[in-house]
């Protein structure tokens, strides 16, 4: 235990917030530590007032004292004067205690028993800005999930997970793939970002899903609107900010290892993480490998145009994958550092529906169901490989933020080669390969001049270089360099007012390369002859973009009531794909066509966040209107190339405004009902599709959520019932080539509990879920398989346990 | 709510939301399904096209099927010959535009079989766009015989 000088006392404040690994280091960080010649000790015991359970991790806060309880619930303070103290014991799951101890003996015994409380909150609120009250005065609308809510909610892939979070959706790719929307916009539009660097991968393409573990996340921060200021191009509509873990407690070792089950797909995942720490060193790792079948859809046929699948015992033939991830991290904090160096490869193969393939009907003479288990063609394979560096300097008021990214995204594709319009048979399976390499480097400084100053100014700096490979073209190959300087101030006007402003300019160089056909195409002559040529796909270009993002937002809290409100301005350049695609796209049989003069999307977006929360009840409303003056959208038009309909990149002004509301309540004490829903209107205002929507707008949808806390039952602890039941509207918005889809209801069971088998031990976490439980067939409008006609996956039952390993 | 209801309300102005159809299911259409080329011949394929607004442009796609890589959408299910290597197949690829603003119209393209290509199943496909950008989709399995 370490005891710190008086100069910590105006430091507390922060440490009885919740996060305690954060109070730690910031007080690791800001306080020099002194050395008492007098030793006295304090010493004493935290445990659960019920259970009489030791508590770990419980903050001991007095004036200039401070101690955290250790696994046995046992805390030291040591080399305290003779004299009276007084503190106070919090814990995140605890009413916190304050107790008065007088100091005469060598050493004092202190038993505390501390009550459990969902509500420490507005304790929190007393002593300090917790990270809860920093989101309050934060003007940026964002939502916050927690491990918690992962772990209660976790689906096949870490979007599915999220798309409970009002106005988030995802666009599935099969059982296992998933990207995210947010509000209605994706792709490209929203970007993700892991441990402070940009995810980067073909997020542009329609069958690709996104490459991150979604096991080990505790924390990720959801921002539903522009955030170009703080995270640059591609955060045009939204960001999913999975942020790295908490450091681990000092002098702890942890290992867990997770265990799944489905039946719909018959997956087996296993994940098992370890993480330990002495003093300033500490390490992480964690190994995930998930093998699942074809899943199930409830229908025996599915009707796609005029063609019809019969599908054996309702298996999507040859949509199974597996998934084998494996992640390592060290990092370094001591009272001014803290730094982490992070290795992760994500390595997935995905297969895709047999009998169609984005749009294009397929026989084949594979004997697609010898087994549900097994990957044909076509499938995907990708590795996604990283090394990220986070490093924080403290420097009197200033905080340095390095981060360093090096990824890899490798994605081959593979479908069985076909002849096509002048394309003979390609002599192998590899359609398309990608490499891309993208390294990052991001400085920022936190700056706190004063008491209501709060300034951030940074740098990012981004090169990207993309290879292409195989038989078929869809874009050229491409190095992109860009580079962001940023600066925004959050202001206390007072207590509850905040201001927050912020500008940026962003340049941006993108390269693409020339790219000729491999095989003669036949072109008529003006003079009626014939000649066979190459076809040049793309040129070799370069093209520059500029341009300035700004936000600026007022939050006010007013008892139990924050008001929020944002304006922001941000931009995404075009991508190469848009900018000089030219060819055909079998899977979607339609020819693409990039546009040399696309301009920067700009996008203007008005957020409101309204909320309310006491003990009892809460409820949120957050509604948006959204503007963008040239949204890039790729527009099937009338014409045809070589028998395939022309899609061309246009751009067109876009209107959209929605929301979410929500609002949940405790009902005698153990049942907690939660509402949620989410609306999103889009229309083009301009261009060849004006007064249409947009492709994949989400449709009205609502969320009832009922929670029910039994009380402990034999060897369960804390056992849980939660019942969530979705009602969506129809989709009726539709643009070429969509299909309207209807409504529908699912209702979602899942039983939550803990099992303490050892005693001393961390008990054993149990959850079973049954989604889909009457197995109803329905249409999900942003999902991939939507433009085949291919409905949701069928009943499923999934059993997740967690168990700990270790526990020092 | 009340705003969105009466904000999707001003949006159905007129916008066209029907794709057009194809199809070689009358006494004159061709091919029909399992029909048989022969090589020097020369068909008029047809087709009726139709569309709620206005027809754009429509496209004949012949190319074989030696592989099985496809199979039609029409009710008859023909005999494959056995999967075999193309050498030098027939490729017929043209687009064409339909002029005048019609929602109804006939495709009558003469299209000549030539007498040096391989013999063997193929596949004809045909397609359709209205002006919105909506587009529809037939194909036919056919057979090129000596």
């Amino acid at each position: 235990m370490v005891l710190f000088g008086d100069n910590c006392s105006n430091l507390n404040s922060f440490s009885i917030m919740s996060y305690k690994i954060l109070s730690v280091w910031l007080c690791f960080s800001l306080c020099s530590i002194a050395f008492a010649q007098n030793s006295f000790q304090i010493k004493g015991f935290v445990r659960n007032a019920n259970t009489l359970q030791p508590i770990e991790g419980a903050n001991i806060v007095g004036e200039g004292l401070f101690s955290i309880s250790s696994v046995a619930g046992a805390f030291t303070i040591k080399n305290v004067d003779e004299g009276t103290y007084s503190f106070t014991i919090s814990h995140i799951s605890y009413a916190p205690k304050t107790v008065t101890v007088i100091v005469e003996s060598e050493i004092e015994i202190v038993q505390v028993y501390l009550n459990e409380s969902s509500t420490v909150l507005e304790e929190v609120e007393v002593h300090g800005k917790s990270k809860y009250r920093k989101v309050k005065e934060t003007p940026i609308v964002s939502h916050t999930v927690s491990k918690e809510f992962l772990d209660k909610n976790r689906e096949n892939s870490l979007m599915q997970t999220l798309s409970k979070i009002p106005g988030v959706s995802t666009i599935n790719i099969g059982s296992g793939q998933s990207k995210p929307v947010i509000r209605g916009l994706g792709f490209n539009r929203v970007a993700v970002i892991q441990n402070g660097i940009k995810h980067e991968a073909q997020q542009w393409g329609n069958d690709h899903g996104l490459e991150i573990d979604q096991y080990g996340i505790e924390n990720i921060q959801i921002i539903k609107g522009p955030a170009s200021l703080v995270y640059g191009s591609d955060a045009i509509a939204g960001v999913v900010d999975i942020q790295p873990n908490k450091i681990p407690l000092q002098n702890s070792f942890n290992g867990e290892v997770n265990i799944l089950g489905e039946s719909n797909n018959n997956l087996l995942g296993i994940s098992t993480s370890i993480e330990a720490r002495k003093e300033k060193w500490f390490y992480r790792g964690r190994l995930t490998y998930r093998d699942y079948g074809d899943y199930k859809v409830p229908t025996d046929k599915i009707n796609y145009e005029n063609y019809i699948f019969e599908l054996q015992d309702n298996n999507l033939r040859n949509t199974a994958g597996k998934e084998a991830n494996a992640s390592f991290s060290v990092g370094y904090v001591s009272d001014y550092i803290k730094s982490e160096t992070f290795f992760s490869t994500v390595n997935a193969k995905n297969g895709f529906f047999a009998n169609a393939h984005g749009l294009e009907v397929r026989t084949s003479s594979i004997d697609y169901d010898r087994s549900n288990k097994d990957i044909d063609l076509p499938f995907h394979k990708v590795n996604h490989f990283k090394i990220m560096n986070n490093t924080s300097v403290i420097m009197g008021k200033h905080t340095f933020y390095f981060d360093l990214g090096y990824q890899k995204n490798h994605r081959k594709e593979h479908s069985e080669p076909v002849p096509h319009g002048y394309m003979p048979k390609p002599p192998n399976s590899k359609e398309r390969e990608f490499n891309k390499n993208t390294y990052s480097l991001n400085m920022r400084d936190a700056f706190k001049p004063n008491k209501h100053h709060d300034v951030v100014a940074g740098i990012n700096v981004e090169y990207q270089d993309n290879n292409i490979g195989g038989w078929g073209f869809l874009i050229p190959e491409y190095n992109r360099f860009t580079i962001g300087v940023f600066a925004y101030d959050q202001f206390e006007i007072h207590p509850n007012l905040h201001f927050l402003a912020g500008i940026r300019y962003d340049y941006g160089l993108v390269d693409t390369k020339s790219y000729y056909d491999w095989f003669l195409s036949t072109t008529n002559n003006n003079d009626g002859s014939k000649s066979y040529i190459y076809l040049q796909r793309a040129q070799n270009k370069t093209l520059d973009f500029g341009n300035i993002s700004a936000s600026a937002g007022l939050s006010y809290i007013q008892k139990n009531t924050t008001y929020k409100l944002n304006i922001g301005k941000s931009f995404r350049m075009p991508l190469a794909n848009e900018l000089a695609s030219d060819g055909v796209n079998y899977h979607m049989y339609r020819f693409e066509k990039g546009n040399l003069d696309l301009d920067p999307e700009e996008s203007y977006q008005l957020d409101i966040d309204i909320d309310h929360t006491t003990k009892q009840f809460s409820v949120g409303i957050s509604p948006f209107v959204n503007f963008f003056e040239n949204y890039i959208y790729l527009n099937p038009t009338s014409n045809y190339y070589e028998t395939l309909q022309i899609y061309e990149y246009t751009q067109a002004k876009i209107f959209r405004f929605g929301g979410e509301v929500r609002a949940s309540t405790t009902l005698f004490k153990n049942l907690q009902l939660d509402a949620s829903a989410e609306y999103v209107y889009s229309k083009q205002t301009s261009g060849a599709k004006k007064n249409f929507t947009l492709p994949f707008s989400p449709p009205l949808s609502g969320l009832f959520s009922a929670n029910y806390q039994f009380k402990d039952f034999l060897f369960l602890a804390k056992p849980k019932l939660i019942a969530d039941f979705r009602i969506t509207a129809a989709q009726n918005e539709i643009v070429p080539p969509e299909e309207k889809t209807e409504g529908y209801q699912i209702l979602n069971m899942s039983f939550l509990t803990k099992m303490a088998i050892f005693k001393n031990n961390q008990p054993i976490e149990i959850r079973v879920k049954l989604n889909n439980v009457f197995n109803t067939k329905y249409y999900n409008h942003t999902s991939f398989y939507r433009l085949i006609d291919v409905p949701e996956a069928g009943r499923n039952l999934s059993i997740s346990l967690t168990i700990p390993l270790i526990n020092n | 709510m009340i705003v969105i209801a009466s904000c999707s309300n001003d949006d159905s102005i007129d916008k066209d939301e029907e794709k057009p159809t194809i199809s070689v299911n009358y006494n004159e259409g061709f091919p029909q399904g399992c029909t048989q080329l022969t090589r020097g011949e020369t068909y008029n394929f047809r087709a009726k096209v139709t569309d709620n607004k206005v027809l754009a442009s429509y496209s004949i796609d012949i190319h074989h099927n030696f592989d099985h890589h496809t199979h039609d959408d029409q009710t008859t299910e023909c005999d494959l010959e056995d999967v075999k290597q193309a050498i030098n197949p027939f490729i017929f690829i043209e687009n064409y535009s339909i002029e005048n603003e019609l929602t109804s119209y006939e495709i009558n393209i003469p299209v000549t079989i030539p007498n040096d290509i391989d013999t063997g199943d193929y596949h004809c496909a045909y397609s359709v766009t209205d002006e919105t950008g909506w587009q529809a989709r037939t194909s036919i399995d056919v057979k090129i015989i000596e």
